[in-house]
């Protein structure tokens, strides 16, 4: 295990928000041993006290699609720098997607993978399998066999299988082992070898682009599929208008959508594409201001149940190449949180921050939603509130940099990262 | 006017005095007025033809103008070159800049190509058609001949007709005309000519003869078969018969509206034969006249450098 050996600590004085015990409030909180205490034992000694005034204290935050590259690309991330940015960025918690190579369609690279995570990691580490064998859409993975192993969610992220029959076999076959099952929408002909959002840009920057229909249209599928087999589906990262309007009008109609969206969609545009910067070509790709803000609205208004950080490494020799070819993905694990409260603009957002990238993300993925009550093996994360600082990418912990985010000024800061009761990552 | 640039990317990034600097410079050149140029003043200069796409006017229109102004030029086509042995783009691109090289005009299928290059090598970067975003030096020998022809084109109607979607031409023709205050119309099918492009300031149509009819010059473009992924018209036979050029469409064409095609041409397809032949059409004298064109293009862009290195 990598964590640092202080778990006898004091943290006096924050704001201590918690959805689930419905706690909005200035206190005092105790952590020894690993379990959260609200008042001082007086049994253990701290071994540290922080003074935390103008710092907010959260339940322990869950990535909802982390892409790892263990095994597979190392060089671009291993699970030692994966899970440190994870938890710099203050997830105690993420949810890793199978594209591995191998991909992650069997016990034996699960097993691997849960190796790695024991040997390296410094937060929990959920892992998803892959929903049809390869990703490639065409048999159905060993899910089963997934679940014993430790699987908690499958997916066929970042694609979905074209063959609806395929599809609705798949997700009917992962109903009897109560996995939840995680979309990622696109329609696999529409957006094959797409570069960017199809608009005049794309036309004016000569590159091939990826219209809102190739998103809506699968999104449209995933409901209508839950709909008729009465089987929850988590859509991951939505980019467009009409996608938030179709998970409006199902979550309405009671079906059991739920979804998500990346926090770059949430604070960029196309534009940042429009100088053909590799860091800003992201899958499903940056759109334009009218989805931003139905993005924004649909998150604000719980049509989007939460936000992730889609981060997707590869090392500068595969990014620093023609834009067409350059892979699509960026890194988001450091700057998710700071972005989701620059994007959302509320006065107060740490009540929005707790939900979407808390309590939701537990929920959809069935997991005990983390709170601050004492007693229980305690995640959190603190936030330094007006903190102005600078994102640079090659100063983080991932091994990669392709982040759209290089040298952008933040206004609120991670500060620490518990996980499991002991602190993941700290800078105070 | 003083010329500032060091790399010629796209027409999108010119002015409109740029441009006609461009095409003026041309115009010295091809009336032999420039005397500084006919005595070669890239003499000693090493030039790399960085051909990663097949090309037969546009390099050997570079050829012959580099070599018209006293340049070695060498040219590295993609199947020849250790691209095919897995090198990238920025390795030789760098590797060729050891070697010595004072400018590299390139050729790749990738849009933005050549903006990439120009962020990692010093020498001028001379786009010679990006993928399907622009082919500067293309637009500038057609809106040189058009020039040449009719004289100011503000206020004229220019055609494009065709594969608009996967065209460079057509992007750096657009941008060059509208910069010259003409007027163009983007038509073909509409699988190939998205409406949005409006918003870059063209009239859309997919209407041939709504096209043709009050066009001052039709300008012709090939179907990029190599840049298609998916199907975009049933057959070439089809595509010919609503959108092909041929013998009646004369009968909608204003009578002094002439015709361009940057090449290659595909006889029965985009045009008829005879009519390519005919005195309507311009082809040969753009092709022509890209030498001039290249031969201002190359003496601005790499002397501009030179004298810039000096400083």
């Amino acid at each position: 295990m990598n964590k640092l050996s202080v778990q006898n600590i004091d943290l006096l004085g924050a704001r201590i928000i918690d959805p689930v015990e419905n706690i909005d409030e200035v206190r005092d909180l105790f952590i020894r041993d690993g379990t959260l205490l609200h008042c001082d034992d007086g049994i253990k000694k701290a071994e540290k006290k922080y003074q935390l005034k103008d710092h907010t204290i959260l339940p322990g935050l869950l990535d909802l699609r982390t892409h790892n590259r263990v095994p597979g690309a190392v060089k671009s991330e291993n699970m030692k720098s994966l899970t440190r940015a994870a938890a710099r960025g203050g997830f105690s918690s993420i949810l890793t997607m199978p594209n591995t190579n191998p991909a992650s369609d069997n016990p034996a690279t699960i097993r691997y993978i849960q190796d790695r995570i024991k040997q390296y990691s410094s937060i929990k580490v959920f892992l998803s399998g892959c929903l049809t064998l390869q990703s490639k859409g065409i048999s159905i993975a060993p899910l089963g066999s997934l679940k014993e192993v430790g699987v908690i969610a499958v997916s066929d992220c970042p694609r979905t299988p074209s063959n609806n029959q395929i599809f609705l076999n798949a997700l009917k076959y992962a109903k009897m082992f109560d996995l939840t099952v995680i979309d990622f929408p696109q329609d696999s002909y529409l957006s094959t070898d797409t570069d960017v959002h199809e608009s005049a840009l794309s036309l004016k920057l000569g590159l091939r682009g990826n219209p809102r229909l190739a998103e809506e249209l699968a999104v449209q599928r995933s409901i209508l599929i839950s709909s008729h087999l009465d089987i929850p589906i988590h859509l991951s990262s939505l980019s467009s208008k009409g996608s938030v309007s179709l998970v409006k009008k199902a979550k309405e109609d009671g079906i059991k959508i739920t979804s998500d969206v990346s926090a770059h969609h949430l604070l960029f545009t196309q534009e940042k594409i429009s100088s053909y910067q590799n860091c800003s070509k992201l899958y499903p790709p940056l759109r334009e201001e009218i989805d931003r803000d139905a993005l924004l609205e649909g998150l604000k208004n719980g049509y989007i149940d939460a936000c992730n950080s889609s981060h997707d490494p590869y090392a500068d020799h595969l990014h620093d190449i023609e834009f067409d070819l350059a892979p699509m993905g960026a890194i988001g694990l450091e700057t998710a949180v700071s972005c989701f409260i620059e994007a959302l603009r509320l006065k107060d957002p740490y009540p929005e921050l707790a939900l979407k990238m808390s309590s939701n993300p537990h929920r959809i993925l069935g997991l005990k939603l983390p709170s601050l009550v004492p007693g229980g093996e305690v995640d959190l994360v603190i936030i330094k509130n007006h903190e102005p600082w600078t994102y640079d990418c090659f100063n983080g912990e991932s091994l990669s940099h392709n982040s759209p985010l290089h040298g952008h000024l933040f206004s609120s800061k991670v500060v620490m990262t518990v996980s499991s009761g002991i602190i993941a990552y700290t800078n105070i | 006017m003083n010329w500032n640039r060091k790399s010629l990317l796209a027409v999108e990034d010119l002015s409109p005095c740029e441009i006609t600097f461009i095409l003026d410079q041309a115009n010295s050149i091809k009336n032999k007025k420039n005397k500084n140029l006919a005595s070669g003043s890239l003499s000693g200069k090493r030039i790399i033809n960085l051909f990663m796409e097949p090309s037969t006017r546009t390099r050997v229109a570079f050829e012959i103008a580099a070599k018209s102004l006293g340049a070695d030029i060498i040219t590295i086509s993609g199947e020849a070159s250790s691209l095919t042995k897995g090198e990238t783009l920025k390795d030789t691109a760098m590797n060729v800049q050891a070697l010595g090289a004072h400018a590299i005009i390139l050729r790749h299928s990738s849009p933005g190509s050549p903006l990439f290059l120009s962020k990692i090598v010093d020498v001028p970067i001379i786009n010679a058609g990006d993928g399907a975003h622009e082919h500067p030096s293309q637009a500038l020998l057609d809106i040189y001949t058009l020039r040449e022809r009719m004289g100011d084109l503000k206020n004229k109607k220019i055609t494009i007709l065709g594969d608009i979607l996967f065209s460079r031409v057509a992007r750096s023709n657009l941008w060059g005309l509208l910069k010259l205050g003409a007027k163009v119309t983007l038509a073909g099918p509409t699988t190939l000519v998205p409406k949005e492009f409006e918003k870059l300031g063209a009239r859309v149509t997919h209407n041939t003869q709504s096209a043709l009819e009050d066009a001052d010059a039709v300008m012709l473009l090939r179907i990029q078969h190599e840049r298609q992924s998916a199907s975009h018209f049933p057959s070439l036979a089809e595509y010919a018969k609503v959108f092909g050029l041929g013998q009646e469409s004369l009968s909608v064409m204003k009578k002094d509206a002439i015709i361009l095609h940057p090449g290659p041409l595909n006889r029965g397809v985009e045009i008829e034969s005879e009519l390519a032949d005919s005195d309507r059409a311009v082809i040969l004298k753009q092709v022509s006249n890209g030498i001039a064109v290249r031969m201002a293009i190359l003496d601005l862009c790499i002397n501009n450098s030179s004298s810039k290195n000096h400083e």
